[in-house]
């Protein structure tokens, strides 16, 4: 038998499965995009009058482009938050190895819960009602401290970020400490033989060799980011409360697709889907390719 | 050898296909057997399974070659499956429906059998409550509507009468009762407006606000493209939320509604302005709560000087266009219309039945649907402006919550709901 055809055969479930679970919903979400639709009728072929309705029409012009800050700033929070904090940790369990394994393992437990058990567990905790959050604060004296904190429209992201890098920060953790892992010792301690301080040799030496791996974690946010929905949903509901602070496109879509209803769900929500596809795609493929010349540039 | 395994690969795959593949034997209809025919009863009140059961055994009493099937799925996925399903070949011969909006789409797919001329005992039925079964642009009955909803103040008795508290006559007297509550430390109204509870805000407003917008008489006129809710009087409507929200539990925009339903069942809250729909779930928190209810006494201004009891129709049981069994549908569906079939439902769902002349056998419900026969009005927002995108009512609760988080003012909020509306509401269609 030739050996392309074993290779098929050992291809096939997998190509079956992209096609049939990535590759179809992909193109028909494309093909729903250009047509009007009537509930799940299509009324003729729309152009690109689904893409235009999601930018001019009140309130979508407007929160389109709330929503897409919102992923914006919660992408930047998380890099500073989440990934810097991940990198601090990798770095101190590799310098100090004691109980690196058991703190490794503490800190990766959250991915093990899902976004929206985390966020529904989280939003008891700071509940202003019944919460055990404010009460604590309030009886360590602290009570100007004991805030609303997912009703107020300045705290509400915030909190949200620091949740969602609460339960990802052990993934950083790990990519940097198997990154750092991979440094030989001898330029570290070459850089310490030629004068180089501490903080210098990490910044000169050790962070530079990290490209990869910063490239990788960056990417990777950005995408689980962009694509945000279960945490910011479970903490915040379908509307991004409060008065649409936290919402995001992941709702937003959600929203237009799901719950508002109307006869033009359909189209509209796909046409969504297709402009955040392609964003996502887009920039993904551009910070990899930029990437890779940062790294080619190191060897 | 080496052949043997590709063979045995193949093999594994065509397997792990097969059982993928939907529609096995023994999904779908079952068969029929000795003439008897057997419907598909689709619904999403997965909670109701017993109940229903109970029900439909008395129609299969009186139908002895009919057999219902009741099918429930999951509330929040039902609206899909529905769809998908009327589209298919394995859909329901008979499905539960939602009103209004959320009937349209199926309208304008053509998946519904016309029902006017086919159930007679339609003619009956309250005209206010029918609007939820029709089609929105052509007129014609879908459905045969089984439940309605009306919008009222919920009261803890105890609390009421420990603190020298009347049900309020006047609104006055209403604000005064909140401002003796509060300061004896109990949360005068068990409002929420957190993450998810941001659509029981325009039902509040609607309870506070019905009358001092103008009610009926405003919803004809803004249907009609003569007023505008840029109107003073729905403006004047919106600011009661704000000017109530002192006399809300603190930071109301982060509270949730488990919260307010712990409040009122507990005894912290006095007063619970919300469907009838709650009165099951407060109840079933606190068996002992004694509870009663009172339609919001109209404020100072308003045009319409009586209480009003907002309500909607809830949905309906409709027949799918394509049924093999329309005939038995049929059947079903006259009978859903039936005082029988009314009672039976009010009787083991605790909810108000659509069908003329039945009366619901708790005093409480009984009282809510006297209200809403005497003084009803349409909750306009969700019965007429929920057929585009982006429907008024989402719009409006966004709104509010902004209004109620300091980012808006009772003027905002009207100017955005018009704007929101005029994107796809053309009046007098």
């Amino acid at each position: 038998m030739p050996r392309w055809r074993v290779l098929a055969v050992f291809l096939l479930p997998a190509f079956l499965l992209y096609s049939v679970f990535i590759v179809y919903p992909l193109v028909s979400a494309l093909d729903y995009s250009f047509f009007e639709w009537r509930g799940i009728r299509q009324a003729g072929f729309a152009g690109l009058d689904n893409y235009r309705d999601l930018l001019s029409v009140y309130p979508y012009d407007q929160q389109l482009w709330r929503a897409f800050a919102h992923n914006a700033l919660f992408f930047a929070g998380t890099m500073l938050i989440q990934n810097t904090v991940g990198l601090l940790f990798a770095v101190l369990l590799f310098r100090y190895g004691r109980g690196k394994r058991f703190l490794q393992a503490s800190f990766t437990t959250p991915y093990l819960v899902d976004p929206l058990v985390v966020g529904y567990l989280w939003s008891l905790l700071l509940n202003p009602t019944f919460g055990p959050v404010n009460a604590l604060l309030k009886a360590a004296g602290l009570d100007s401290w004991a805030l609303p904190w997912l009703g107020d429209t300045n705290t509400a992201l915030p909190i949200v970020i620091l949740v969602n890098a609460w339960q990802w920060v052990g993934f950083p953790m790990l990519m940097f400490s198997a990154a750092l892992a991979g440094i030989p010792a001898e330029y570290h301690e070459a850089a310490r033989v030629d004068g180089a301080s501490a903080w210098q040799a990490f910044r000169r030496v050790t962070l530079p060799l990290l490209t990869p791996a910063i490239g990788v974690v960056s990417v990777l946010t950005f995408i689980g980011n962009f694509n945000a929905f279960g945490l910011v949903y479970a903490m915040a509901g379908s509307t991004g409360s409060p008065a649409g602070s936290t919402d995001v496109l992941g709702l937003l879509f959600y929203r237009v697709a799901f719950v508002e209803g109307g006869v033009e769900a359909i189209g509209r929500s796909s046409a969504l889907a297709v402009l955040m596809f392609v964003f996502i795609f887009g920039v993904s493929l551009l910070a990899t390719s930029y990437f890779r010349r940062r790294e080619r540039r190191l060897v | 050898m080496k052949r043997r395994w590709i063979a045995g690969a193949i093999g594994a795959l065509m397997l792990a296909l097969a059982a993928c593949a939907p529609g096995g034997g023994a999904s779908g209809r079952q068969e029929e057997t000795a003439g008897k025919v057997t419907l598909s009863l689709w619904s999403w009140r997965v909670e109701d399974v017993k109940a229903y059961e109970k029900i439909l055994a008395k129609f299969e009493d009186s139908h002895p070659n009919i057999n219902v099937e009741f099918k429930p799925f999951q509330a929040t996925e039902y609206n899909n499956i529905l769809a998908t399903g009327l589209s298919g070949t394995a859909g329901p011969d008979v499905a539960q429906l939602r009103a209004y909006g959320g009937l349209q789409p199926l309208v304008e797919a053509g998946q519904l059998l016309p029902l006017d001329d086919k159930v007679e005992a339609l003619s009956g039925f309250d005209a206010k409550l029918l609007e939820g079964a029709k089609g929105h642009t052509d007129g014609k009955v879908y459905g045969v509507p089984f439940a309605y909803q009306t919008l009222q103040v919920l009261y803890n008795k105890k609390l009421f009468a420990d603190n020298g508290i009347q049900p309020p006559a006047t609104w006055d007297d209403m604000i005064a009762a909140a401002r003796k509550l509060k300061a004896a430390g109990i949360t005068p109204f068990a409002v929420a407006a957190g993450p998810d509870a941001t659509w029981t805000l325009p039902i509040v407003h609607e309870i506070f606000g019905n009358a001092r917008y103008g009610s009926t008489a405003f919803r004809d006129a803004v249907v009609g493209g003569k007023k505008k809710f840029t109107d003073p009087d729905f403006t004047a409507s919106v600011k009661l939320i704000k000017d109530l929200e002192p006399y809300f539990p603190e930071d109301v925009v982060a509270v949730k509604i488990p919260d307010v339903q712990a409040l009122f069942a507990t005894g912290k809250a006095a007063m619970y302005p919300t469907g009838a729909f709650d009165l099951a779930p407060v109840l079933k928190a606190n068996p002992s709560l004694e509870v009663g209810q009172f339609p919001v006494p109209p404020p100072p201004g308003s045009p319409v000087t009586t209480p009003v009891t907002p309500g909607w129709a809830d949905g309906s049981f409709g027949v799918n266009a394509k049924s093999t069994h329309q005939a038995e549908a049929l059947e079903l569906v006259k009978w859903m219309a039936t005082p029988e079939f009314g009672q039976l439902y009010a009787t083991e769902l605790k909810q108000l039945s659509a069908v003329p002349g039945v009366t619901p056998s708790d005093p409480l419900l009984a009282e809510m649907a006297k209200n809403y026969a005497g003084n009803g009005a349409p909750y306009t927002l969700l019965v007429d402006f929920r057929y585009g995108q982006p429907n008024g009512d989402a719009v409006f609760r966004d709104e509010v919550q902004k209004m109620l988080a300091g980012q808006a003012d009772p003027e905002s909020v009207s100017e955005s709901v018009q704007k929101g509306v005029e994107q796809w509401f053309k009046p007098g269609n």
